[in-house]
């Protein structure tokens, strides 16, 4: 088992150079630079755009630079950010990354809470009411966008009701309405999957055995089926965890929260190559952790499966 | 420091209204003869209150009282004493986006301007009517040549720190921006300096290379840095830790979030009546119009889209300011490139779009049309009697046929010795508002039988690929002359200048705007940028389309706000004098 984590990590750590190596070349590849960004509308002679292209090391080739920016974050040095002129770009992950991880948590806690519960019930009183509506409500979550479903919160309950905050982040009521767009489309995409996974194994032969040997019905549900239903749950639990930033990036914007997913956008639309290299490299750690975990639960959950 | 950032953000309009309909037809009736008083009389702002709702265009008129906007012999004004407001509270603007550094030299875009302009001051300063203001300067002089200015500072101002302000201070801001190895984004504006001396406390003289008319608005506008600060901190900490003489210091600087700045209670103009004033960033248009509907903000200092702007505007619960842009927004046209190179090409082109059209149904009419390179917003300068470009696709045709381009295959294209009249526009991917205005105009072409193909790329690349000459044409907003009042377009115009997009190259124009910047006679001045605007209406080195209408919002209860505006993100630079008043 030992083995197996740090061979895993290994493994990882080849994948976070080689995406670090390639962020780095096709940012430095596609035509462009940072500078023409820096220097806006300002009147500049090609004397000023030399000299600030110098000054941030841009003169140099991208390999160059990228073995530069390798050394320094192995020192743990991210560098500073060319945009947001001189502070490090460290401070800048640090602020904003516990923003999009408290988002993504709470609205994550809250989608299991009620998605799973609502998919096994769903799947357990199938063709019911309660599943024709908790169903039609998970297609409506995973087909409205995220940020037409955020607009129209807003709309209502700032706009015309006047009980919530429209934007920023502070205090408690600033969280509910990016909390419920982020937790609307994740519960909607659990408890499909639940249902779906619940009603497959409800038709297996072991099921059928439990049932057939006296079992309560709660007892077959929570002992046999859900544990087993739950496997394909906690792959995709897994997997989302590399869609942390894509899922906040909209809601961020509607939301003027100043999270991870709007600083890695408009650093790409800027061409901030320090922090938008910190950020890839946060990212698949993130994956690569996220991988190694769904594989290690799984193991726990199915005794069936043995790591090797 | 001109300061213009439109380039990369514009939010859509769609529809037509009844309002626009009315303005075009007004505009349809004015014809093409009362053309040039129609745009001259856009450049005057709109203030939108209960009584005087925004008129359509057409009908606005300048202030008569405000004097001529001629910058290069400022009318110098005194600022008015601030009547007598009421202390406290808190005022809140919205930006659009984060608020990347607080140094002056990176004070481009509005969003960091409105900040940064709380915090510090120059010696001199524009208003929000293209005037200057003596700020840190109690009076100056300038020599007959035009080659020495002396400056005579005002007394017991001090910086945020509690440290005294003087003339070492503007000396060593000089010098820094002056100094290659400071890698100053506005370094270009000090070029014409030769060296700059403090010989007593309270006096500065600018020794200049050679006269330089847009000095007074370009360079001596300059936001002073304290050099016992900034000294030790160097740019890169100056940015997040600014120490002016401003109204207000520093608070809190949480870039993607908010900024907060605090009165400073020993401003030399006083302390002034806000205790904070915030700025918060909300990229989202709609949000920030929801904003100043819910009361959560008092202002948007980036406009919004153009159906809310419009509907703030008749709203008698908000005070809107209506400035038009000295930006203008146009195709530049590679004058190298095989084709663009044709003059008869360029110009059957201006005849082919019906850009009072592309205005109403794209913009909701909140632009107004271009003649030339400057803006009828800059009254003292704008030019109207130029080569006009009516719609007139019939006259493009001709001017196309005589040129020798004639579609012989039959495909609706027209070709030359073989080569078809076909060229691809770049515009900025997600732009959301120059894109449909793209398409139009290609529809437009397609009639006269030109084709223009549509391709998409980032910011960054469009300008690198323009300025190198790889780029065909694209689509956006760009100042020629007019940044701070002042006609001066040698960043885009001159043969050699970086921002030359179009690599327009005429002696002629060289030769003029060389002249333009050693002129220090305000007529002759006058007369030579009137001969640049004819020359670009002749030569057409870029589609010229329109200049955009700004809109800058506040709610009621903001107080003492200017009478009238012709720039909007200067108006901010007045938040020293404003109250609240429920």
């Amino acid at each position: 088992m030992f083995q197996y984590i740090v061979r895993r990590l290994l493994q990882g750590l080849v994948v976070i150079f080689l995406v670090t190596l390639a962020t780095f070349g096709l940012m430095h590849l596609a035509p462009g630079s940072p500078v023409d960004i820096m220097i806006g509308e300002a009147e500049v002679s090609q004397e000023v755009i030399d000299a600030i292209t110098k000054k941030w090391g841009l003169d140099r080739p991208w390999y160059e630079q990228y073995l530069v920016w390798l050394g320094n974050m192995l020192r743990g040095d991210f560098g500073q950010s060319m945009v947001r002129t001189g502070v490090p770009v460290s401070q800048m992950l640090l602020e904003a990354a516990p923003v999009t991880l408290k988002l993504n948590l709470y609205s994550f806690a809250i989608a299991v809470l009620i998605a799973i519960p609502a998919g096994v019930l769903a799947a357990v009183r199938r063709y019911s009411l309660f599943d024709y509506s908790s169903m039609v409500g998970a297609t409506l979550g995973v087909a409205l966008p995220n940020f037409w479903i955020g607009l129209m919160l807003i709309i209502i309950f700032a706009q015309k009701l006047r009980w919530l905050p429209s934007g920023g982040s502070g205090s408690w009521q600033h969280y509910i309405l990016p909390v419920a767009v982020l937790a609307t489309e994740q519960m909607a995409v659990l408890a499909r999957l639940t249902r779906g996974a619940t009603v497959e194994v409800l038709h297996q032969d072991f099921v059928t055995t439990a049932r057939a040997k006296g079992l309560a019905d709660v007892t077959v549900i929570f002992r046999h089926v859900v544990r087993n239903a739950l496997l394909p749950v906690i792959t995709i639990i897994g997997y989302r965890l590399a869609f942390i930033l894509s899922g906040t990036i909209v809601v961020e914007t509607v939301f003027a929260w100043p999270g991870l997913g709007r600083l890695f956008i408009l650093s790409i639309d800027r061409l901030d190559y320090q922090v938008v290299q910190a950020i890839v490299f946060l990212l698949t750690i993130l994956v690569v952790i996220g991988n190694l975990l769904t594989d290690l639960v799984y193991a726990y959950i199915d005794p069936r499966i043995r790591i090797q | 420091m001109p300061r213009f950032d439109e380039l990369l953000e514009r939010t859509p309009a769609v529809g037509l209204t009844r309002r626009v309909l009315l303005k075009r037809a007004t505009a349809g009736v004015a014809g093409l003869a009362a053309f040039g008083l129609l745009a001259a009389c856009r450049g005057a702002q709109e203030q939108a209150t209960p009584e005087t709702p925004a008129a359509p265009a057409a009908a606005a008129s300048p202030t008569p009282t405000r004097p001529p906007a001629i910058v290069t012999t400022p009318a110098v004004v005194t600022p008015t004493p601030a009547p007598e407001g009421k202390y406290g509270g808190e005022m809140i603007v919205t930006g659009h986006h984060e608020i990347a550094s607080l140094h002056p030299d990176d004070a481009g875009p509005t969003v960091h301007w409105v900040i940064v302009t709380q915090i510090h001051n120059g010696m001199i300063e524009l208003d929000e009517n293209y005037q200057l203001e003596l700020v840190l300067a109690e009076s100056y002089d300038v020599a007959e040549d035009g080659l020495t200015y002396t400056f005579k500072l005002r007394d017991g101002v001090k910086f945020h720190d509690g440290e005294i302000f003087d003339s070492n201070d503007v000396k060593y801001t000089f010098e820094w921006y002056m100094n290659p190895d400071s890698a100053a984004v506005n370094a270009a504006l000090f070029r014409n300096i030769d060296r700059v001396e403090a010989p007593d406390e309270r006096t500065v003289t600018i020794h200049m290379k050679q006269p330089d008319a847009p000095f007074l608005v370009r360079a001596a506008t300059t936001f002073i840095l304290p050099e016992h600060h900034h000294g030790k901190v160097g740019k890169e900490g100056y940015a997040s830790n600014p120490i002016g003489t401003g109204a207000f210091k520093l608070k809190e600087w949480r870039a993607a979030e908010f900024t907060t700045v605090e009165a400073f209670d020993e401003h030399f103009r006083g302390r002034p009546y806000l205790d904070l004033f915030t700025e918060k960033i909300v990229p989202e248009a709609s949000v920030r119009a929801i904003m100043l509907e819910t009361g959560e903000a008092d202002s948007a200092v980036w406009p919004l889209v153009a159906e809310d702007n419009l509907r703030f505007a008749e709203d008698p619960n908000y005070t809107v300011f209506r400035t038009s842009s000295v930006a203008v927004n146009h195709f530049p046209l590679n004058n190298e490139h095989p084709i663009l190179s044709d003059k008869a090409v360029r110009q059957a082109m201006m005849h082919a779009i019906d850009r009072q059209k592309v205005i109403d149904d794209i913009f909701r009419g909140t632009a107004v049309l271009a003649t030339a390179n400057l803006s009828p917003a800059l009254e003292q300068w704008y030019e109207p009697n130029v080569k006009q470009y009516p719609y007139d696709p019939e006259r493009a045709k001709q001017i196309l046929e005589e040129a020798g381009w004639v579609d012989t295959d039959g495909d609706g294209i027209r070709e030359k010795d073989g080569v078809k009249l076909s060229f691809t526009c770049t515009t900025i991917t997600g732009d959301q508002a120059r894109r449909p205005e793209a398409e139009v105009v290609q529809q437009y072409f397609k009639a006269v039988g030109i084709d223009m193909q549509l391709a998409e790329a980032p910011t960054a690349t469009i300008l690198e690929k323009m300025r190198s000459g790889e780029m065909d044409a694209s689509l956006f907003n760009w100042t020629y002359g007019g940044g701070g009042g002042d006609p001066d377009a040698s960043a885009t115009l001159r043969s050699n200048a970086v921002n030359n997009f179009s690599h327009y190259k005429n002696p002629r124009m060289d030769e003029l705007l060389d002249n333009g910047i050693k002129e220090v006679d305000p007529q002759k001045r006058k007369e030579i940028y009137s001969e640049i605007q004819k020359l670009v209406a002749e030569d057409v080195p870029f589609l010229y389309m329109m200049f955009w209408d700004w809109f800058n919002i506040f709610t009621k209860r903001i107080k003492g706000l200017p009478e009238s505006a012709l720039t909007g993100s200067q108006l901010y630079r007045k938040a020293y004098q404003w109250w609240i008043e429920e």
